[in-house]
């Protein structure tokens, strides 16, 4: 694609975000290109409605190329990520690693908080901006979650959950290289995120290169970390991988989607726990949200969660377990 | 340095307006004492580093046997290939599939020591199913959301499936399932698969099913 030396160098010293916007979009062409040519799963003949019935409900007609990615994806961890992860684990004290979550978590609020807004969780937003003020001041520029001693948990949004809140279906089933598992929407919902990411203005306006590559890096790394055990013991009991981890995102993005609560009719056996919740779109400006009209009733005692924060008598969520040799 | 403790205490009272109150519903009590005696013994049998494997093993099945469905599991599990199956393929499977639950699940519970098994609530869903939502206080890691889905078996209850953070576990074994059946071509073949994967759970644990 790029002939001359010079212009493949110019492509390799990216010069602020506007480079790698270019990557970007190159490696999603080249990626699209990949999809027409692997080519779909052959659908199961109408004379099997067993077979049929369980193809419709994978929703993975591109099932052989996504195969193809997990098993690169699987090759590329074992080589690569798990190790790294695994010193990150061994090398960082607890706390530090709690530090790291903490500030990545903090930068991403503006994200939370558009996205609590977008799906019309007005309450959500409240606590999204509180955390972010709490954690911004006496959690030192989000080093520590002070916000969740005083009852103001941490959840996540993303523009892929808020998609889904207005109805929009999650469409087939996509393993993406490096990324891991995902599908039309929540990609699509990721770079929307981009916008609303105060490192992706870091990255272009203020020069610093890569800075929110080097965010994903970290996140990821950390993610990966914690999942260490996790991820092997999943891989250990189970008969094929690949379905299982495709059930748990499906089933783990609709409980995200309905923000932890079971939705309407219960999802017990019987039912196959695909229901979506469809909310009517509210839209509420930022200068309405009811900090008042709200009951008073912390959650938790915020006072007694707050204390131990005043006297620091440990740091925050410090974590004793032992990792396997 | 009073400045400070003033807008720690602004802060403190903009964030004390946003918090809502608690839910705290308890439909059904008898479930949700059901759970925490269950919870409590379960952890108490199960996640003590010092016992042996196959103990845990052994300790585990007779907890599955006596508080869980499994008939009722192993048929959802199984999904809309239950109607096909023969009467020997389902028996089968039955022995089969909770082999296999023994084994993949009782290896993790050794590291699981020291957390505690808190009820937080219960409702009645359609159907006869009664949720109870728990949570499993790690000390090491953010608390974890456990919902029991039980159902009322004689004078008790018994457990049909558990969803941990919204993901099921029957929904996840019976999508896995399903996969292993569509790329086999047959029920046999997961009969095969599942056989196979036993056996080799068992060389690797010192033969702790059985």
């Amino acid at each position: 694609m790029l002939h001359s030396p010079a212009l493949r160098k110019a492509a390799l010293q990216p010069r602020g975000g506007l480079a790698r916007i270019h990557r970007v979009a190159a490696w999603a062409a080249g990626l699209m290109g990949l999809v027409l040519l692997a080519g779909c799963a052959t659908p199961p003949p109408a004379s099997d409605p067993d077979a049929l019935e369980a193809y419709k409900e994978a929703n993975d007609p591109l099932e052989p190329m996504n195969r193809y990615f997990f098993e690169l994806n699987y090759a590329a961890d074992e080589l690569l990520f798990k190790p790294l992860a695994g010193w990150y684990y061994v090398a960082l004290p607890n706390f530090a690693q709690d530090g790291v979550r903490n500030v990545l978590r903090n930068v991403h609020s503006p994200v939370v908080l558009a996205n609590d807004l977008f799906q019309g969780e007005t309450d959500r937003a409240g606590v999204t901006i509180s955390r972010f003020l709490v954690n911004s001041t006496m959690g030192l520029g989000g080093l520590f979650d002070v916000a969740s001693r005083m009852g103001l948990e941490y959840h996540d949004e993303d523009f892929g959950q808020t998609l889904a809140v207005h109805g929009v279906g999650e469409g087939p089933y996509l393993m993406l290289p490096l990324l891991g598992p995902s599908n039309p929407r929540d990609a699509i919902g990721r770079v929307v995120d981009m916008a609303f990411d105060p490192l992706t203005y870091i990255g272009i306006f203020g020069g610093v290169d890569n800075i929110g590559l080097m965010a994903a890096v970290a996140d990821g790394m950390d993610t990966r970390a914690r999942n260490l055990k996790t991820l092997d013991e999943i891989r250990k009991g189970s008969l094929d991988y690949y379905a299982t981890i495709r059930s748990l995102y499906r089933q783990h993005r609709n409980d995200e989607i309905n923000n932890g609560k079971t939705p309407e009719g219960g999802a017990g056996p019987g039912l196959t726990g695909d229901s979506q919740s469809a909310k009517p779109l509210i839209l509420v400006p930022v200068a309405q949200i009811p900090a008042v009209a709200t009951p008073l009733v912390p959650r938790r005692d915020p006072l007694a969660k707050a204390l131990p924060f005043f006297i620091i008598k440990e740091a925050p969520g410090t974590n004793p377990a032992t990792l396997e040799p | 340095m009073t400045t400070m403790r003033v807008i720690r205490i602004l802060l403190i009272a903009v964030t004390l307006a946003f918090v809502a109150a608690p839910a705290g519903a308890d439909d059904n009590a008898a479930a949700s004492t059901f759970m925490q005696s269950l919870g409590s013994k379960a952890i108490k049998e199960l996640t003590d580093p010092a016992v042996p494997q196959a103990e845990r093993q052994t300790r585990f099945r007779a907890l599955l046997d006596e508080h869980f469905d499994m008939p009722a599991i192993a048929k959802f599990t199984l999904g809309r290939y239950w109607r096909t199956a023969t009467d020997e393929q389902r028996d089968e499977f039955r022995k089969l599939f909770e082999d296999f639950i023994v084994q993949s699940y009782s290896a993790r519970f050794s590291e699981y020591h020291g957390q505690g098994f808190i009820v937080t609530g219960s409702n009645n869903v359609e159907g006869g199913t009664t949720v109870v939502h728990t949570k499993i206080d790690m000390p090491s890691a953010e608390d974890v959301r456990v919902d029991w889905h039980l159902r009322s078996a004689g004078n008790s209850f018994a457990i049909v499936d558990i969803v941990v953070e919204g993901v099921s576990m029957a929904v996840t074994q019976r999508s896995e399932f399903a996969s292993v059946i569509q790329s086999r071509g047959s029920v046999a073949g997961l009969l095969d698969a599942l056989r196979a994967k036993n056996a080799q759970s068992a060389d690797s644990t010192g033969g702790g099913a059985q």
